[in-house]
C-alpha cells in the first residue's frame, strides 16, 4: 500500500472504520504486486515480455492461494452455533480446518476428528430392498438416513470419561449434556480411542459443506480455525500478501510463466524454480521468528526437572 | 520540417532538363505518400533496434537509437477522452494509428451541463465546484454530438462555484453552450487491458481474472456490414460513466499541405498562411529520405530514370549506413 502518514494509519484521516490501515503495512496489496511485475519483470529488455496483464494477475493470484494453504499462516476464526441437524455449515471462504473446538464454561474444547463417519446418503427402498425411483427415473432419497438421525437423536454410543465418576469409561449416550447408560451386563472388547473423549466428535462432510458432529448438545457453540485462498471472496482490492512474501510471489509469477512458455531454454526455468523455491524457504524461517530472544526464553527451561 | 524547403529540393533535383515541373497537387500526395512510409517504417526501426539491444550490439548514450525513434513516435501521441455510444461501448478516435492505452478513471468528481462559453473556461450556473473540484482534475467535453466531443483539458483553476479556469479552451465558443462534460480525479486511474476476441470469453467466465473494476478489459470491434469496426466494448459492463474512460494514441501524420496563391500566369506562390496549409510532422533529420522517397515518386512521374535512380540509392545508401 502507498506510504501514509500517522493521522491516516491510527485514525483513517477521521473517516471510519478508524481501523482500517492498522497493521496494513506489514502486507502488500495484489494491485501493487500486478503493477510492480509488469513494470520491473516484464518488459522489451527483461526475461518476459509480451504478456497480459491477466496473465500476471491469475499467476499472482494462484501465488496468494498457495501461501495462503500452509506457508503464511494467516488462520481465520469463526464461532458459529451448530444447527438443530448437529450441523456447522462451513464458511464461505473455507480450505480446510486447522482446530475445531468447542467454546463452553468460558474456555475453549478443541475437538476430536472422528473418521468413522456419521453422515451418509440414501435411497429410498421397498420392504424387498429395492431402490425406488420417481417417474423420471431418478432414485428417491429420504431428508435423512439412518446414521444421520442415529447421529441427530444422538443415538450413537460413545465412551464416558469422568474420573470422578463410577461410569469412568462406559459406553453411554449423550444427549444436551446428559449422559445415559444402559445396564452393565457382559464384557465390552474394544475401544474407539477415536470416540474415547469426553468432548463431541466431528466429521467433515466436504461435499455437503458441513461438519458433522456427533453427541453434541443442540446450541452448542463451536469455534473453527480454518485456512482460506485469500481471495477475500472475490474482492480484489482486499487480496494482498506479507511482505516477507513479495519477493517469493514475484519469483512465483515468473516461474509460472518461463515454465509455461515456448522456446524458453531449460535452465531458464530451473532457474526461475530454484529461485523461487528458495525464496519461499527463506520467507517461511523470516515468518517463524526464529531469533536469538525466542531461543533463549526457550532454553532457559533445559534444566528445568520434569516430575 | 518546412514543405516548402522539401519542394524546392526536389524540383532543383527533377528540373535538371527544364522538364522536371510538379504541380502543387501531386507534389502533396507524393508528400503524404512518403510521410506515411517513412512514419511506418519508424515502428519497424523501433522493433529492429530492441532485437539490436537484446544482443547488445546497440550502445547508451549517443548512441542510443531507440530513443530518438522512440521521440519520435511519442510525438504523435495524444490523449481523448472516448465518446459512449450506449452501454459499454466506446468510440476510438478517428485518426489513430495505434492504440497504445486505455485507462479508466474510476473516481468522478462532478459532471454537468455548460450554460456558457468562453475561452479558457468552464461555466456550469448549477454546478458546486469549489466543494467537488481542485485544480489538476481532468475535464473531458462527452456530449457526442459536439466540436470538441473527446477533448479533455485540465483545471488549472476553481475560480468560484460555477466557473472553472481549464488549460485549454473546450468550451469556448457558443456552440459548445448545452455541451455535457465529466470531471475526474487523477487518482485510482487503471489501465483497461486489451483482449483478443478469442480470448474474452474465457475471460469473463473466469473466476480468478474476469475484468473488474480494478482490472478491467476491452475488446476491440463494432464492424458493420458497411463501415469497419472502430469501437471498444468495455469489460466489466457496468463501466459506462461518459468520461471515465481515456485513451492514450498515436496519431497518423497530417497529410502535409504545400499551399498556395495562384498568380496571373498561372505559377503558384507559396502560402503559409492559408489555412490547411501543413508542415512534413516527422523532424527535420528525417529530409534527406522524405526528398529520396518523393524524388522516386517523382521519376515516374516524368519518366526519368535519373531522378528514380537518385532516390533509391539514396534510400539504399541510408539503409547501409543505418542498418
Amino acid at each position: 500500500m502507498a506510504y501514509i502518514n500517522d493521522y491516516a494509519y491510527y485514525a483513517n484521516s477521521g473517516t471510519a472504520p478508524t481501523n482500517a490501515n492498522w497493521g496494513s503495512y506489514q502486507y502488500v496489496s495484489l494491485a501493487d504486486i500486478v503493477n510492480n511485475f509488469m513494470l520491473m519483470y516484464q518488459g522489451n529488455h527483461e526475461l518476459i515480455n509480451n504478456i497480459e496483464r491477466y496473465q500476471i494477475l491469475f499467476h499472482a493470484k494462484r501465488g496468494v492461494q498457495e501461501l495462503n494453504y500452509d506457508a503464511m499462516k494467516e488462520i481465520k476464526i469463526l464461532q458459529l452455533d451448530i444447527t438443530q441437524q448437529l450441523r456447522f455449515v462451513l464458511p464461505q471462504d473455507y480450505v480446510n480446518w486447522v482446530r475445531i473446538s468447542q467454546f463452553r464454561n468460558g474456555g475453549l474444547h478443541p475437538l476430536s476428528e472422528n473418521i468413522q463417519t456419521n453422515w451418509s446418503s440414501a435411497y429410498l427402498q421397498d420392504n424387498s430392498s429395492n431402490i425406488l425411483f420417481d417417474q423420471n427415473g431418478n432414485v428417491l432419497r429420504p431428508q435423512d438416513s439412518e446414521v444421520d438421525l442415529a447421529r441427530i437423536l444422538r443415538g450413537n454410543k460413545s465412551i464416558y470419561l469422568n474420573q470422578s465418576s463410577a461410569y469412568n469409561g462406559s459406553e453411554g449416550y449423550c444427549c444436551d449434556g446428559n449422559w445415559y447408560f444402559d445396564y452393565a451386563i457382559g464384557a465390552r472388547f474394544g475401544l474407539n480411542t477415536e470416540t474415547a473423549n469426553s468432548n463431541p466428535t466431528f466429521t467433515i462432510d466436504k461435499q455437503s459443506g458441513v461438519i458433522n458432529f456427533s453427541n453434541i448438545s443442540g446450541a452448542a457453540s463451536i469455534v473453527l480455525e480454518y485456512v482460506s485462498d485469500g481471495m477475500k471472496n472475490g474482492v480484489d482490492t482486499e487480496v494482498q500478501v506479507n511482505k516477507l512474501f513479495e519477493e517469493y510471489i514475484y519469483a512465483y509469477i515468473k516461474y509460472s510463466i518461463l515454465n509455461g512458455r515456448l522456446g524458453v531454454q531449460e535452465y531458464v526455468v530451473n532457474r526461475a524454480r530454484k529461485d523461487k523455491s528458495s525464496l519461499l524457504r527463506n520467507a517461511k524461517i523470516r515468518l517463524s521468528n526464529i531469533h536469538p530472544g525466542r531461543l533463549l526464553m526457550n532454553l532457559r527451561g533445559q534444566n528445568k526437572i520434569i516430575k | 520540417m518546412p514543405i516548402n524547403e522539401v519542394r524546392n529540393t526536389v524540383l532543383a533535383i527533377a528540373n535538371k532538363n527544364n522538364y522536371g515541373y510538379i504541380s502543387p497537387q501531386d507534389f502533396n500526395l507524393y508528400c503524404a505518400q512518403a510521410q506515411m512510409d517513412m512514419f511506418e517504417d519508424y515502428f519497424y526501426q523501433y522493433n529492429n533496434q530492441l532485437l539490436k539491444e537484446n544482443q547488445r550490439a546497440s550502445g547508451t548514450g549517443y548512441a542510443d537509437i531507440t530513443k530518438g525513434l522512440i521521440e519520435v513516435i511519442d510525438s504523435f501521441s495524444a490523449t481523448q477522452t472516448l465518446i459512449s455510444p450506449g452501454i459499454n461501448l466506446f468510440n476510438l478516435p478517428s485518426n489513430y494509428y495505434l492504440i497504445n492505452k486505455i485507462n479508466y478513471y474510476p473516481t468522478v468528481s462532478t459532471s454537468g451541463t455548460t450554460t456558457a462559453a468562453g475561452a479558457l473556461t468552464l461555466t456550469d450556473a448549477t454546478a458546486t465546484f469549489t466543494s467537488t473540484v481542485t485544480a489538476g482534475q481532468l475535464v473531458s467535453s462527452t456530449s457526442t454530438t459536439s466540436t470538441t466531443a473527446g477533448q479533455t483539458a485540465y483545471v488549472v483553476s476553481v475560480d468560484s462555484n460555477t466557473q472553472l479556469t481549464l488549460s485549454q479552451s473546450i468550451f469556448g465558443t457558443a456552440q459548445t453552450i448545452g455541451n455535457s462534460y465529466t470531471i475526474v480525479a487523477n487518482t485510482g486511474i487503471v489501465e483497461v487491458e486489451r483482449v483478443n476476441q478469442d480470448k474474452i470469453f474465457y475471460l469473463n467466465s473466469s473466476p480468478l481474472t474476469s475484468p473488474s473494476a480494478g482490472y478491467p478489459a476491452y475488446v476491440l470491434g463494432g464492424a458493420t456490414t458497411t463501415e469497419s469496426g472502430n469501437t471498444i466494448s468495455v469489460y466489466p459492463t457496468t463501466l459506462t460513466t461518459p468520461g471515465t474512460i481515456m485513451s492514450q494514441y498515436v496519431r497518423y501524420p497530417n497529410p502535409p499541405n504545400w499551399t498556395y496563391a495562384t498568380l496571373l500566369a498561372g505559377e503558384p506562390l507559396f502560402d503559409p498562411t492559408a489555412d490547411d496549409y501543413q508542415d512534413f510532422e516527422l523532424p527535420l533529420s528525417d529530409e534527406p529520405t522524405l526528398i529520396a522517397k518523393i524524388c522516386q515518386y517523382v521519376g515516374i512521374e516524368i519518366r526519368e530514370a535519373d531522378v528514380y535512380n537518385f532516390g533509391t540509392q539514396e534510400l539504399q545508401q541510408e539503409q547501409q549506413t543505418q542498418g
